[in-house]
């Protein structure tokens, strides 16, 4: 009976295998492979043209104690990153006002929505219309109401540039943080606000209480979503910016991409991936750790 | 038996080899040539490899075209992949880079073998743009320089009969002709096309010998003050500093940009945008001192060219005579051949009137071309200096703190590995 039974597994455990491994295959090959050949390269002189070479920790002493781009390209990053609780807190506002009985409530949450599925390089380019100093619809406003005399350059800017950018990569990603918590909001079953009502519970607790600990599994996937969006959002500096003046909007995702495409220094940006790398893993885990440890976990009921 | 085996399987292997076509005395040979972003000039390409193949009929020539911001990620992943292309097009000092570390062929004898029949045509300033350590890797395929273009309207408007003279009276100019939604000057910055405004004041930005900064003097420090503060009071706009083609360019074709500095296809592209620009509208100078910076295109051949003299063969037909000529009439560019040029200048005055007095500049004062130092961290230079450069434009540094810390990177850089 139980050699049927280890038969019977072992089988299984084949299949299982063998419907997994392709998928495995392509992630062996586009992820840990790169991952391996990027940690393996930041060690290295390389180049297309050269033989490679051992450097040790060159490109690791370069970056962490000469290159003050870098740092800066990393406190970039990481206030992109503190941006996304901003964005998150609009989101929920504006999911609590749209789940709400309002009129045209549809129409509000399609207009809130309708900024993500906007190509990034669209929202760049709209948004660099939007701050132009001469032209731009911001500037236009603010001296049409009497509040400033001349345009703001605010791309051009070192104290603007880089709150406009957060404020267009926040206006992009807003429909999406308020779809997903939006939905987490329905998902809240009816009696529990009904329970709390009974015992007397105000719209502020019964918020604290009931709404926030509910929404926490959307608003940790909106809060890793934002992680990532700062990590990767290559493409709306790259349009409204280019990292630029002088690298004070620069992201390390655009600076990786200058030192190795604009410099051909393929293995110093190897080395900045590492640590680009290891600073977004150490990042969800704590966001992971912050919101209970268990994100992502399958409940299999009861 | 053993014969008949013998023959049969030979008749078999030479039969297939005939009908795959790999045997080596037919295989065909096929070179490839990596454009930069010239999508509009296929039916010129067409010819080109037309002609070339009823020269070299086993000759298959393979087109690539690629935008200037894939250009290098594409050459570069091809070249680690093994498949580098044969001919490349390439833009301003990238080339510098792949010619220090070897990448590329060292066209100095074909040319020295082809002086009667080919090189004696081409411009030698342009082409000495393409030596890298007294080595010549590239041929011009299509050149350009910076010059000045000005508002005729907005000039007349403040008083100005013509273009300014001087540094000095750049900055004048560009003080009487802004306010409001205008600005007086504009340029272009990317690849050092700025820096005519430095050579104007006598400013070197290498020790002759290329191993050290030698920009950092009192001269560079009192013009980069004034061009800050010709920005900050908003005589210079600030898109020169911190925009690279659209967004300077369109604002000249807006109208509102008095003076603009931008190299010659600046010129078809904004009169594209604004239908105003005509040879009566927009003056046409070169800038104070005559100085400017190129930014032509160069053919190169990569290293690993299995047929370096076919290779070479299809660049100097597509940069000499008719072949330059389809691609000048084209592209609206001059190239680097004269004798391509004096019929592309006929071409012009009779198609594209607007554009001759633009065309006529781009040969003149070769004698002072800069920004095109053969150093081969050229892109890490540009790098290192110009975003100190923008924190004094920009108001963020005093010129001198500026040009210090930029000092010391373009040092560290010259000196690092």
């Amino acid at each position: 009976m139980n050699t049927l039974i280890k038969k019977k597994r072992t089988r299984e455990l084949i299949l299982i295998w063998f419907f997994l491994a392709p998928s495995l295959a392509i992630f062996a090959l586009y992820r840990i492979i790169p991952l391996i050949w990027n940690g393996v390269l930041s060690f290295q002189f390389w180049d297309p043209f050269k033989p490679t070479e051992f450097a040790g920790l060159y490109h690791y002493e370069e970056m962490l104690i000469y290159d003050d781009v870098f740092w800066q390209s990393l406190w970039n990053t990481s206030v992109l990153m503190a941006s996304a609780p901003i964005g998150i807190g609009l989101a929920l506002i504006i999911a609590l006002m749209v789940d709400t009985r309002i009129r045209g409530r549809g129409v509000y949450r399609t207009i809130v929505f309708l900024s993500y599925p906007v190509m990034t390089v669209a929202v760049g380019i709209i948004w660099q219309w939007l701050f132009n100093e001469k032209v731009g619809l911001i500037n236009y406003v603010l001296m049409s109401l009497g509040i400033i005399d001349e345009g703001i350059p605010f791309l051009e800017s070192f104290s603007l540039a880089f709150p406009s950018v957060i404020v267009a990569s926040i206006w992009q990603v807003l429909g999406f943080y308020m779809i997903i918590l939006l939905t987490g909001l329905q998902n809240i079953p009816q009696s529990l606000y009904e329970a709390a009502a009974i015992d007397g519970a105000g719209a502020w607790k019964r918020f604290i209480r009931i709404t926030f600990p509910m929404l926490k599994p959307s608003i940790f996937l909106c809060f890793v979503v934002g992680i990532i969006n700062s990590f990767t959002n290559f493409d709306l500096v790259y349009v409204m910016t280019q990292g630029g003046p002088s690298h004070v909007t620069e992201l390390l995702i655009t600076y990786i991409y200058r030192a190795a495409f604009t410099l051909s220094k393929f293995d110093y940006a190897a080395a900045m991936t590492v640590v680009n790398f290891l600073f977004f893993v150490t990042l969800a885990w704590l966001a992971n750790r912050l919101f209970g440890g268990d994100a992502g976990a399958v409940d299999e009921g009861t | 038996m053993r014969s008949t085996i013998t023959t049969t399987v030979a008749a078999v292997a030479f039969a297939v080899a005939a009908v795959l076509g790999t045997s080596p005395v037919q295989a065909e040979k096929k070179i490839s040539f990596l454009a930069w972003n010239i999508p509009h000039f296929k039916a010129g390409a067409e010819k080109w490899m037309k002609q070339f193949k009823a020269k070299y009929p086993d000759v298959t020539i393979e087109w690539l075209d690629k935008k200037g911001s894939e250009w290098s990620t594409y050459y570069q992943t091809q070249v680690v992949a093994g498949t580098a292309p044969d001919i490349v097009d390439v833009q301003g000092g990238l080339w510098l880079e792949y010619a220090s570390k070897g990448g590329l062929l060292d066209l100095t004898p074909y040319l020295k073998a082809d002086q009667a029949s080919y090189t004696s045509e081409l411009y030698p300033e342009f082409l000495s743009s393409w030596v890298y350590e007294g080595k010549n890797y590239g041929v011009p395929f299509y050149i350009s320089k910076t010059l000045l273009f000005y508002n005729q309207a907005m000039f007349k408007k403040a008083g100005l009969s013509g273009p300014p003279k001087t540094f000095d009276d750049l900055l004048a100019y560009a003080g009487k002709l802004s306010g409001g939604e205008k600005s007086g000057f504009m340029t272009l910055n990317f690849d050092w096309l700025y820096w005519s405004l430095m050579a104007m004041n006598g400013v070197e930005m290498f020790t002759p010998d290329l191993k050290k900064a030698a920009f950092n003097t009192p001269a560079a420090v009192a013009a980069v003050e004034k061009l800050a503060a010709a920005t900050k009071s908003g005589a210079i706009n600030k898109i020169s500093w911190t925009g690279r083609w659209v967004k300077p360019n369109n604002a000249f074709a807006a109208g509102t940009i008095g003076m603009l500095q931008a190299h010659s296809p600046a010129f078809m592209w904004m009169k594209a945008k604004g239908p105003w620009m005509n040879k009566d509208t927009v003056g046409v100078a070169q800038m104070p001192g005559n100085w400017s910076t190129p930014n032509s295109h160069a053919l190169l051949i990569s290293k690993s060219t299995k047929y370096p003299k076919i290779a070479w063969e299809f660049a100097k037909m597509a940069t000499s005579g008719g072949g330059a000529y389809d691609l000048g009439s084209s592209l609206n560019v001059l190239t680097g051949s004269k004798v391509a040029n004096k019929k592309l200048m006929a071409y012009f005055e009779k198609n594209i009137p607007d554009a001759v007095s633009v065309m006529k500049t781009q040969t003149e004062h070769l004698d002072k071309l800069v920004g095109n130092w053969p150093v081969a961290k050229d892109a890490a230079v540009k790098e290192a200096f110009y975003p100190e450069l923008q924190n004094a434009l920009l108001g963020r540094k005093s010129a001198k703190e500026a040009l210090d810390a930029a000092e010391k990177k373009v040092n560290r850089v010259l000196s690092r590995r």
